[in-house]
Protein backbone atom coordinates (compact mmCIF):
# COMPACT_ATOMS: atom_id res chain seq x y z
CA UNK A 1 0.00 0.00 0.00
CA UNK A 2 1.31 3.58 -0.56
CA UNK A 3 1.02 5.78 2.30
CA UNK A 4 2.11 9.40 2.26
CA UNK A 5 2.72 11.41 5.03
CA UNK A 6 5.31 13.93 6.56
CA UNK A 7 8.10 12.81 8.83
CA UNK A 8 9.94 15.64 10.38
CA UNK A 9 8.24 17.72 8.72
CA UNK A 10 9.28 16.58 5.13
CA UNK A 11 6.62 15.02 2.68
CA UNK A 12 7.63 11.41 2.31
CA UNK A 13 5.70 8.36 0.29
CA UNK A 14 6.59 4.86 0.42
CA UNK A 15 5.06 2.06 -0.83
CA UNK A 16 4.81 -0.42 2.58
CA UNK A 17 3.07 -3.84 3.56
CA UNK A 18 0.47 -1.59 5.64
CA UNK A 19 0.81 -3.75 8.93
CA UNK A 20 3.94 -3.16 9.05
CA UNK A 21 5.00 -1.67 12.72
CA UNK A 22 5.47 1.69 12.37
CA UNK A 23 8.80 1.51 14.10
CA UNK A 24 10.14 -0.71 11.52
CA UNK A 25 8.76 1.69 9.07
CA UNK A 26 10.98 4.01 10.72
CA UNK A 27 13.99 1.99 11.70
CA UNK A 28 14.07 0.13 8.19
CA UNK A 29 12.96 2.03 5.03
CA UNK A 30 14.58 5.37 6.61
CA UNK A 31 16.67 4.32 8.68
CA UNK A 32 15.87 6.63 11.45
CA UNK A 33 17.49 4.31 14.49
CA UNK A 34 16.63 6.74 17.34
CA UNK A 35 13.37 5.05 17.77
CA UNK A 36 14.18 1.83 19.75
CA UNK A 37 12.66 -1.45 20.56
CA UNK A 38 12.91 -3.18 23.51
CA UNK A 39 9.58 -4.57 25.23
CA UNK A 40 7.54 -4.50 22.06
CA UNK A 41 4.33 -4.33 23.46
CA UNK A 42 3.72 -0.36 23.98
CA UNK A 43 4.69 -0.65 27.76
CA UNK A 44 8.40 0.55 28.20
CA UNK A 45 8.51 3.72 25.80
CA UNK A 46 11.88 3.07 24.15
CA UNK A 47 10.30 3.30 21.04
CA UNK A 48 8.20 6.61 21.44
CA UNK A 49 7.62 9.23 18.64
CA UNK A 50 5.15 11.82 18.19
CA UNK A 51 1.82 11.20 15.63
CA UNK A 52 0.49 14.12 14.89
CA UNK A 53 1.66 15.90 17.89
CA UNK A 54 0.84 13.40 20.38
CA UNK A 55 3.23 11.44 22.12
CA UNK A 56 2.84 7.16 20.98
CA UNK A 57 4.51 4.50 21.21
CA UNK A 58 5.27 3.04 17.96
CA UNK A 59 6.42 -0.55 18.14
CA UNK A 60 2.34 -1.10 18.16
CA UNK A 61 1.28 1.51 15.71
CA UNK A 62 1.01 0.36 12.40
CA UNK A 63 2.60 1.56 8.72
CA UNK A 64 -1.53 2.46 8.24
CA UNK A 65 -1.46 4.86 10.74
CA UNK A 66 0.72 6.82 9.74
CA UNK A 67 -0.96 7.72 6.20
CA UNK A 68 -1.91 11.11 5.93
CA UNK A 69 -0.46 12.33 9.08
CA UNK A 70 2.66 14.48 10.68
CA UNK A 71 5.09 11.81 12.32
CA UNK A 72 8.29 13.60 14.14
CA UNK A 73 11.13 11.59 15.65
CA UNK A 74 14.15 12.43 17.92
CA UNK A 75 16.40 13.05 14.64
CA UNK A 76 13.58 15.91 13.86
CA UNK A 77 12.81 17.45 17.21
CA UNK A 78 16.70 17.01 18.58
CA UNK A 79 17.00 19.85 16.04
CA UNK A 80 14.66 22.35 17.56
CA UNK A 81 15.69 24.94 19.80
CA UNK A 82 13.62 22.99 22.26
CA UNK A 83 15.13 20.30 21.44
CA UNK A 84 18.59 21.03 21.80
CA UNK A 85 17.61 23.07 25.65
CA UNK A 86 16.18 19.88 26.59
CA UNK A 87 19.60 17.74 25.75
CA UNK A 88 21.52 20.41 27.68
CA UNK A 89 19.36 19.59 30.44
CA UNK A 90 19.45 16.20 30.17
CA UNK A 91 23.74 16.61 29.68
CA UNK A 92 23.89 18.58 32.45
CA UNK A 93 22.12 16.61 35.13
CA UNK A 94 23.77 13.24 34.08
CA UNK A 95 20.38 11.83 33.47
CA UNK A 96 21.69 9.43 30.89
CA UNK A 97 23.37 6.65 31.31
CA UNK A 98 22.82 3.75 28.99
CA UNK A 99 21.12 5.90 26.70
CA UNK A 100 19.04 3.22 25.25
CA UNK A 101 15.54 4.80 26.55
CA UNK A 102 16.16 8.28 26.02
CA UNK A 103 14.93 8.89 22.92
CA UNK A 104 11.56 8.13 24.54
CA UNK A 105 12.17 10.12 27.59
CA UNK A 106 13.46 13.05 25.53
CA UNK A 107 10.09 13.01 23.38
CA UNK A 108 7.58 12.71 26.17
CA UNK A 109 9.83 15.76 27.84
CA UNK A 110 9.39 17.52 25.12
CA UNK A 111 5.62 16.93 24.30
CA UNK A 112 5.58 18.00 28.08
CA UNK A 113 7.02 21.26 27.97
CA UNK A 114 5.50 22.25 24.79
CA UNK A 115 2.27 21.23 25.94
CA UNK A 116 1.96 22.39 29.38
CA UNK A 117 5.71 23.32 30.71
CA UNK A 118 5.11 23.87 34.35
CA UNK A 119 7.63 23.31 36.69
CA UNK A 120 5.75 20.44 38.70
CA UNK A 121 7.06 17.08 39.67
CA UNK A 122 3.88 15.28 39.92
CA UNK A 123 3.24 16.95 36.33
CA UNK A 124 5.95 15.66 34.80
CA UNK A 125 6.44 12.20 36.97
CA UNK A 126 2.79 11.39 34.60
CA UNK A 127 3.90 12.89 31.77
CA UNK A 128 7.10 10.59 31.73
CA UNK A 129 5.25 7.44 33.37
CA UNK A 130 4.84 5.78 29.71
CA UNK A 131 8.80 5.30 29.52
CA UNK A 132 11.16 2.80 31.67
CA UNK A 133 14.69 3.65 32.51
CA UNK A 134 16.50 0.51 33.52
CA UNK A 135 19.71 1.78 34.56
CA UNK A 136 17.52 3.74 37.52
CA UNK A 137 17.90 6.94 36.73
CA UNK A 138 14.29 8.41 37.25
CA UNK A 139 15.35 11.34 39.93
CA UNK A 140 18.22 12.69 37.58
CA UNK A 141 15.20 12.25 34.55
CA UNK A 142 12.82 14.82 36.74
CA UNK A 143 15.84 17.24 37.99
CA UNK A 144 16.48 17.82 34.38
CA UNK A 145 13.15 17.72 33.24
CA UNK A 146 12.57 20.27 35.85
CA UNK A 147 15.46 22.35 34.88
CA UNK A 148 14.10 22.24 31.08
CA UNK A 149 11.03 24.02 32.12
CA UNK A 150 12.23 26.41 34.29
CA UNK A 151 14.70 27.47 30.68
CA UNK A 152 12.33 27.39 28.24
CA UNK A 153 9.75 29.78 29.79
CA UNK B 1 -3.87 -11.86 5.26
CA UNK B 2 -6.07 -9.29 3.75
CA UNK B 3 -5.59 -5.59 4.86
CA UNK B 4 -9.03 -3.26 4.00
CA UNK B 5 -9.49 0.50 4.38
CA UNK B 6 -12.73 1.03 3.72
CA UNK B 7 -12.99 4.30 2.08
CA UNK B 8 -16.37 5.65 4.28
CA UNK B 9 -18.43 4.35 6.54
CA UNK B 10 -20.92 2.67 3.92
CA UNK B 11 -17.70 0.62 2.43
CA UNK B 12 -17.12 -0.40 5.81
CA UNK B 13 -20.96 -2.05 6.28
CA UNK B 14 -20.39 -3.62 2.80
CA UNK B 15 -16.66 -5.05 3.78
CA UNK B 16 -17.80 -6.40 7.20
CA UNK B 17 -20.73 -8.12 5.16
CA UNK B 18 -18.43 -10.16 3.04
CA UNK B 19 -14.94 -10.60 4.95
CA UNK B 20 -14.55 -13.42 7.03
CA UNK B 21 -13.17 -14.08 10.78
CA UNK B 22 -11.89 -10.19 10.30
CA UNK B 23 -10.55 -8.03 13.06
CA UNK B 24 -10.87 -4.10 13.16
CA UNK B 25 -7.88 -2.17 13.28
CA UNK B 26 -8.72 1.02 14.78
CA UNK B 27 -5.59 2.20 17.90
CA UNK B 28 -4.43 -1.47 17.70
CA UNK B 29 -2.72 -1.36 20.96
CA UNK B 30 -4.34 -4.73 21.96
CA UNK B 31 -4.20 -6.32 18.52
CA UNK B 32 -0.70 -5.43 17.59
CA UNK B 33 0.43 -7.21 20.73
CA UNK B 34 -1.77 -10.13 20.21
CA UNK B 35 -0.40 -10.05 16.42
CA UNK B 36 3.51 -9.93 17.28
CA UNK B 37 3.28 -12.39 19.85
CA UNK B 38 1.53 -14.46 17.54
CA UNK B 39 -1.48 -14.77 19.55
CA UNK B 40 -3.20 -14.06 16.68
CA UNK B 41 -2.02 -15.13 13.19
CA UNK B 42 -2.97 -13.96 9.35
CA UNK B 43 -5.90 -12.21 10.33
CA UNK B 44 -8.08 -10.20 7.95
CA UNK B 45 -7.70 -6.72 9.25
CA UNK B 46 -9.90 -3.95 8.47
CA UNK B 47 -9.20 -0.97 9.15
CA UNK B 48 -11.13 1.99 10.79
CA UNK B 49 -9.07 4.56 12.22
CA UNK B 50 -9.75 7.27 9.94
CA UNK B 51 -13.58 7.17 9.71
CA UNK B 52 -14.16 10.21 11.15
CA UNK B 53 -17.67 9.44 12.38
CA UNK B 54 -17.00 6.46 14.20
CA UNK B 55 -14.99 8.69 16.99
CA UNK B 56 -16.32 12.11 19.03
CA UNK B 57 -17.98 13.03 22.52
CA UNK B 58 -22.12 13.86 21.57
CA UNK B 59 -24.33 15.03 24.15
CA UNK B 60 -28.39 14.51 23.39
CA UNK B 61 -31.11 15.94 25.59
CA UNK B 62 -30.80 12.45 27.84
CA UNK B 63 -27.27 10.99 26.72
CA UNK B 64 -24.07 11.23 26.14
CA UNK B 65 -22.53 9.05 22.78
CA UNK B 66 -19.32 8.09 22.39
CA UNK B 67 -17.88 7.11 19.35
CA UNK B 68 -16.37 4.23 19.47
CA UNK B 69 -13.21 4.73 18.34
CA UNK B 70 -12.78 7.64 20.10
CA UNK B 71 -9.14 7.87 21.96
CA UNK B 72 -9.08 7.30 25.84
CA UNK B 73 -6.80 10.74 25.78
CA UNK B 74 -10.11 12.76 23.74
CA UNK B 75 -12.11 10.91 26.93
CA UNK B 76 -9.94 12.13 29.38
CA UNK B 77 -9.88 15.61 28.24
CA UNK B 78 -13.26 16.11 27.24
CA UNK B 79 -15.31 18.55 28.85
CA UNK B 80 -18.59 16.56 28.41
CA UNK B 81 -17.39 13.61 29.91
CA UNK B 82 -15.75 15.77 33.10
CA UNK B 83 -19.00 17.67 33.52
CA UNK B 84 -21.58 14.56 33.62
CA UNK B 85 -19.01 11.53 34.98
CA UNK B 86 -16.65 11.97 37.54
CA UNK B 87 -16.44 8.61 37.85
CA UNK B 88 -15.39 7.99 34.30
CA UNK B 89 -12.99 11.21 34.38
CA UNK B 90 -11.32 10.64 37.61
CA UNK B 91 -10.89 6.70 37.07
CA UNK B 92 -9.32 6.76 33.79
CA UNK B 93 -6.80 9.73 34.77
CA UNK B 94 -4.10 6.36 35.05
CA UNK B 95 -5.30 4.46 32.38
CA UNK B 96 -2.14 2.92 30.80
CA UNK B 97 -0.03 5.68 30.33
CA UNK B 98 -0.34 8.84 28.63
CA UNK B 99 1.68 6.89 25.02
CA UNK B 100 -1.18 4.54 25.38
CA UNK B 101 -3.79 6.80 26.07
CA UNK B 102 -3.28 8.69 22.74
CA UNK B 103 -3.64 5.75 20.46
CA UNK B 104 -6.15 3.42 22.53
CA UNK B 105 -9.36 3.36 21.75
CA UNK B 106 -12.77 3.24 24.00
CA UNK B 107 -14.47 0.86 21.61
CA UNK B 108 -11.24 -1.42 21.48
CA UNK B 109 -11.06 -1.82 24.94
CA UNK B 110 -14.51 -3.15 25.24
CA UNK B 111 -14.77 -4.92 22.17
CA UNK B 112 -11.17 -6.98 22.60
CA UNK B 113 -12.82 -7.87 25.96
CA UNK B 114 -10.10 -8.72 28.21
CA UNK B 115 -10.78 -9.49 32.00
CA UNK B 116 -8.94 -6.60 33.16
CA UNK B 117 -10.23 -4.23 30.57
CA UNK B 118 -9.93 -0.68 32.95
CA UNK B 119 -13.11 1.29 31.17
CA UNK B 120 -15.64 -1.57 31.07
CA UNK B 121 -16.21 -2.28 35.08
CA UNK B 122 -16.88 1.47 35.20
CA UNK B 123 -19.30 1.51 31.79
CA UNK B 124 -20.68 -1.10 34.10
CA UNK B 125 -21.41 0.86 36.78
CA UNK B 126 -22.80 3.52 35.00
CA UNK B 127 -24.94 0.76 33.01
CA UNK B 128 -24.22 1.76 29.85
CA UNK B 129 -25.45 0.18 26.69
CA UNK B 130 -23.73 -0.36 23.33
CA UNK B 131 -24.94 0.57 19.85
CA UNK B 132 -24.24 -1.80 16.78
CA UNK B 133 -24.42 -1.64 13.70
CA UNK B 134 -24.53 -3.48 10.51
CA UNK B 135 -25.14 -2.88 7.06
CA UNK B 136 -29.10 -3.54 7.43
CA UNK B 137 -29.49 -3.56 11.54
CA UNK B 138 -28.96 -1.41 14.31
CA UNK B 139 -29.67 -2.88 17.91
CA UNK B 140 -28.99 -1.25 21.70
CA UNK B 141 -27.26 -3.85 23.99
CA UNK B 142 -26.94 -3.38 27.26
CA UNK B 143 -23.64 -3.26 28.36
CA UNK B 144 -24.26 -5.68 30.90
CA UNK B 145 -25.49 -8.45 28.44
CA UNK B 146 -22.74 -7.92 26.08
CA UNK B 147 -20.61 -10.66 26.89
CA UNK B 148 -21.03 -13.83 26.96
CA UNK B 149 -17.76 -15.77 27.48
CA UNK B 150 -13.76 -14.96 27.68
CA UNK B 151 -13.70 -12.68 24.95
CA UNK B 152 -16.75 -13.81 23.75
CA UNK B 153 -19.76 -11.38 22.89
CA UNK B 154 -23.25 -11.33 21.04
CA UNK B 155 -21.66 -9.12 17.95
CA UNK B 156 -22.19 -11.11 14.67
CA UNK B 157 -19.57 -11.16 12.20
CA UNK B 158 -20.86 -8.65 10.00
CA UNK B 159 -21.10 -6.23 13.20
CA UNK B 160 -19.23 -3.32 15.08
CA UNK B 161 -20.13 -1.48 18.05
CA UNK B 162 -20.23 2.46 16.44
CA UNK B 163 -21.34 4.12 19.80
CA UNK B 164 -21.18 3.54 23.75
CA UNK B 165 -24.27 5.27 25.13
CA UNK B 166 -24.58 6.49 28.87
CA UNK B 167 -27.58 8.62 30.69
CA UNK B 168 -26.89 11.52 31.49
CA UNK B 169 -28.26 11.10 35.33
CA UNK B 170 -26.19 8.14 35.21
CA UNK B 171 -24.35 9.47 38.43
CA UNK B 172 -26.02 12.45 39.33
CA UNK B 173 -26.63 12.16 42.91
CA UNK B 174 -25.19 8.73 43.58
CA UNK B 175 -21.78 8.11 45.70
CA UNK B 176 -18.99 6.74 43.54
CA UNK B 177 -16.02 4.40 44.25
CA UNK B 178 -13.51 2.96 41.86
CA UNK B 179 -10.56 1.54 42.86
CA UNK B 180 -8.00 -0.50 40.62
CA UNK B 181 -5.26 -2.90 42.41
CA UNK B 182 -2.38 -3.46 40.10
CA UNK B 183 1.88 -3.49 41.01
CA UNK B 184 2.54 0.34 39.78
CA UNK B 185 0.49 3.33 38.82
CA UNK B 186 1.37 3.43 35.38
CA UNK B 187 1.00 0.43 33.21
CA UNK B 188 -0.41 -1.74 35.53
CA UNK B 189 -2.95 -4.22 34.42
CA UNK B 190 -5.28 -4.63 37.06
CA UNK B 191 -5.33 -7.58 39.67
CA UNK B 192 -8.59 -6.60 40.85
CA UNK B 193 -10.72 -3.23 40.16
CA UNK B 194 -13.89 -2.37 41.45
CA UNK B 195 -16.25 0.29 40.40
CA UNK B 196 -19.64 1.00 41.69
CA UNK B 197 -22.32 3.75 42.39
CA UNK B 198 -24.85 3.80 45.15
CA UNK B 199 -27.78 6.40 46.33
CA UNK B 200 -28.66 6.67 49.59
CA UNK B 201 -31.54 8.28 51.33
CA UNK B 202 -31.89 8.39 54.97
CA UNK B 203 -28.99 6.04 55.27
CA UNK B 204 -30.86 3.17 53.58
CA UNK B 205 -29.03 2.31 50.15
CA UNK B 206 -31.62 2.48 47.86
CA UNK B 207 -30.21 2.09 44.53
CA UNK B 208 -26.57 0.18 43.83
CA UNK B 209 -24.12 -0.80 40.86
CA UNK B 210 -21.39 -2.51 41.69
CA UNK B 211 -19.49 -3.83 38.73
CA UNK B 212 -15.61 -5.54 38.99
CA UNK B 213 -12.88 -6.21 36.59
CA UNK B 214 -10.16 -9.17 36.39
CA UNK B 215 -12.48 -11.38 38.73
CA UNK B 216 -14.39 -13.52 35.94
CA UNK B 217 -14.18 -14.38 32.33
CA UNK B 218 -14.95 -10.93 31.48
CA UNK B 219 -15.50 -7.67 33.66
CA UNK B 220 -19.43 -7.96 35.21
CA UNK B 221 -22.17 -6.72 37.43
CA UNK B 222 -22.38 -8.30 41.36
CA UNK B 223 -26.10 -8.46 40.55
CA UNK B 224 -26.74 -10.80 43.51
CA UNK B 225 -24.77 -8.22 46.10
CA UNK B 226 -27.07 -5.53 44.69
CA UNK B 227 -30.42 -7.05 45.30
CA UNK B 228 -29.02 -7.87 48.82
CA UNK B 229 -28.14 -4.46 49.76
CA UNK B 230 -30.46 -2.60 48.33
CA UNK B 231 -33.46 -1.52 50.55
CA UNK B 232 -30.66 -1.96 53.68
CA UNK B 233 -29.64 0.83 56.31
CA UNK B 234 -25.72 -0.05 56.77
CA UNK B 235 -26.30 -1.32 60.04
CA UNK B 236 -28.58 -4.10 58.12
CA UNK B 237 -26.07 -5.78 55.82
CA UNK B 238 -24.85 -8.33 57.37
CA UNK B 239 -21.05 -8.73 55.70
CA UNK B 240 -21.20 -12.49 55.81
CA UNK B 241 -23.63 -13.14 53.54
CA UNK B 242 -22.19 -10.39 51.32
CA UNK B 243 -19.45 -12.16 51.03
CA UNK B 244 -21.11 -15.36 50.50
CA UNK B 245 -22.82 -13.67 47.46
CA UNK B 246 -19.77 -12.61 46.08
CA UNK B 247 -18.43 -16.00 46.38
CA UNK B 248 -21.52 -16.94 43.81
CA UNK B 249 -21.08 -13.88 41.46
CA UNK B 250 -16.57 -14.09 41.41
CA UNK B 251 -14.23 -16.85 40.19
CA UNK B 252 -10.81 -15.34 40.61
CA UNK B 253 -8.07 -17.37 39.21
CA UNK B 254 -4.31 -17.51 40.10
CA UNK B 255 -1.96 -16.42 37.33
CA UNK B 256 1.59 -14.38 37.40
CA UNK B 257 0.06 -11.29 38.71
CA UNK B 258 -1.61 -12.17 41.15
CA UNK B 259 -3.03 -15.60 42.92
CA UNK B 260 -7.22 -16.22 43.96
CA UNK B 261 -6.67 -16.01 47.59
CA UNK B 262 -5.70 -12.29 47.26
CA UNK B 263 -7.90 -11.28 44.39
CA UNK B 264 -10.68 -12.31 46.29
CA UNK B 265 -9.58 -10.97 50.00
CA UNK B 266 -8.71 -7.43 48.10
CA UNK B 267 -12.26 -7.89 46.49
CA UNK B 268 -14.06 -8.32 49.92
CA UNK B 269 -12.52 -5.52 51.38
CA UNK B 270 -13.37 -3.12 48.31
CA UNK B 271 -16.69 -3.83 48.09
CA UNK B 272 -16.81 -3.29 51.81
CA UNK B 273 -15.24 -0.14 52.12
CA UNK B 274 -17.69 1.02 49.25
CA UNK B 275 -20.57 -0.09 51.37
CA UNK B 276 -19.25 1.76 54.78
CA UNK B 277 -18.28 4.77 52.68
Amino acid sequence: MKISFTLNKQAVTIDVEPMKRLLDVLREDFNLLGAKEACGEGECGACTVLLNGEPVTSCILNAAHADGSEIETVEGISQTELGKLIIDCFDETNAVQCGFCFPGFFISSYHYIKTDGEKDLNKIKTALSGNICRCTGYEKIFESVMLACERAN
Amino acid sequence: MKFIKPKDIENLYDTLDTTEQQYLLAGGTDINVQINNGIIRDPNIIYISHLKELSGIEETNNEILIGSTTSFKDVIESRIIKKYFLLMYNSLQNFASPLIQTSATIGGNIANGSPTADVIPILLALNAKLLICSKSNKREVPLKDFFTGYKKNVMKNNELITKIIINKNAEQKYQTYYQKVGSRNSLAIAKVAVAGIKKVVKEKIIDIKLAVGSLNEYPRRLFKVEEYVTGKRLTEIDFEKVEELLNSEITPISDFRSDKEYRYHVCVNLIRTFLNE
